[in-house]
């Protein structure tokens, strides 16, 4: 004896024990409810080739039917869509990388020419010559840091397999003590940082890009940055703050893209890279990257790593 | 002034155009861009506010509702409160706001009343 869901009386009933032995249905509804779990199905599976053909009835059924076969076909659009824009940017990630390689030797070149200018010239202190050849080596080497943060964005998803334990207190020293900056900030580490289990050169790379980016973006005339760490059951969270301008909720959203340049970013000599490879080199390992901040009161830029 | 043709019912009246479908419509592409023609003749290619009525529709296209969201259909109303009173129309009305975003202000209402008083704001 089973319950029938529409009248809520018993019934009896000889059939075989269906999955739902509370539910029983009509043949014709037993058919148009399993073909929306089949289309589910393949919704889920990402086949969006299926489409429910609405009965006459214009009913419950029929509404779901129709809302499936429209979520289906929007999801489908979605789905190409990005395809085609996830292609469009690995192609432009290319391009720029291969690009940026081509160019490090001329630019190479460049460097060695001005330098010999200046050795030749020996330009009087203070005179036209000395500022066009000062100009030239501030431009130049704004464009060897581009070319540098390219190639270092594409390395990320290739070098990256190779982790061991390392203590990020000792990784900390050994950037402030390497990249010397005390020289333009000052740095508090809060808490005792923990041990991990990570890529070193990749996590160097992470901690030295954010150091930079609080350095380069400071409005104050100390800039001041804390750091500490945080721990739940499986990952540490590494907050990194500063006293800089902050941020608008707008730039906290696009701040981790590739070549993102807000108006602040394009003052500061910035070129949209060092942020996205940290990113880039989080996402690989299936780690986060956030950034908190009110605009006015600094920022406090946050990552995750698995215990 | 009123016209129609074979699936949709035109009025334009005190400075509102109306639109509702006969009984059982689905909605294409070719039904999307007639309606559009009708609508900006009707207005006389000056936007005005519109209210329509989705409550006999049974199907609208994905392409549709594209053409419904987009500039070209923009063109012809200032803001647009949709009456769904069923559970298709109202699932269509969702769908359109949801995933087509009109360029135009754009509601939902089950009332015809609270609609031509939003829409008159």
């Amino acid at each position: 004896m089973r319950l029938n869901s529409s009248t809520n009386k018993s019934v009896e009933t000889k059939e075989t024990p269906s999955e739902y032995p509370n539910l029983i249905f009509d043949p014709e509804t037993d058919k148009r409810l399993n073909d929306i779990l089949d289309m589910i199905g393949n919704v889920a599976a990402l086949d969006f080739s299926k489409t429910l053909i609405p009965s006459k009835k214009n009913d419950m059924i029929d509404a779901v039917s129709l809302g499936l076969n429209m979520l289906s076909e929007e999801l489908s659009s979605s789905v190409v869509e990005k395809s085609k824009l996830d292609s469009v940017n690995k192609k432009l990630e290319k391009f720029a990388c291969t690009t940026a390689h081509d160019l490090k030797s001329p630019l190479a070149s460049i460097i060695g020419f001005v330098s010999l200018l200046e050795a030749t010239l020996k330009p009087e202190q203070g005179s036209e010559i000395e500022e066009y050849l000062n100009y030239l080596k501030k431009t130049t080497e704004q464009m060897r840091s581009l070319i540098q943060g390219i190639l270092e964005y594409s390395k990320t998803d290739t070098e990256l397999i190779k982790k061991e334990i390392i203590d990020l207190n000792e990784i900390f020293e050994d950037v402030i003590n390497s990249d010397q900056i005390s020289e333009h900030a000052t740095l508090k580490i809060s808490n005792k940082l923990p041990i991990v289990f990570f890529n070193k050169p990749t996590l160097i790379q992470v901690i030295r890009n954010l150091l930079t980016n609080a350095i380069k973006h400071s409005d104050k005339e100390t800039c001041e940055i804390v750091v500490e760490s945080k721990t739940d059951d499986s990952h540490f969270q590494i907050r990194i703050s500063d006293n800089g301008p902050g941020l608008a909720l707008e730039d906290q959203k696009r701040i981790f893209e590739w070549l993102n340049k807000n108006d602040d970013y394009s003052k500061k000599d910035s070129h949209g890279i060092g942020l996205a490879t940290v990113k880039n080199i989080l996402d690989t390992f299936g780690e986060h990257i956030w950034v908190e901040s009110v605009l006015g009161k600094g920022s406090t830029f946050c990552f995750t790593i698995k215990k | 002034m009123y016209r129609e043709n074979n699936k949709i019912k035109f009025t334009l009246k005190d400075g509102v155009l109306y639109t509702e479908c006969f009984p059982k419509t689905i909605m294409t592409l070719e039904d999307g861009k007639e309606s559009t023609r009708i609508s900006a003749e009707m207005v006389n290619y000056k936007p005005l506010p519109l209210l329509c009525d989705l409550t006999n529709v049974i199907s609208m296209s994905q392409e549709c509702r594209k053409h419904f969201s987009g500039p070209e259909h923009a063109s012809t109303f200032s803001k647009a409160a949709l009456i769904v009173t069923g559970d298709i129309s109202r699932l269509i009305g969702n769908f359109f706001l949801g995933f087509n975003k009109p360029l135009k202000p754009t509601k939902l209402f089950s009332n015809k009343e609270e609609a031509l008083k939003w829409l008159k704001e």
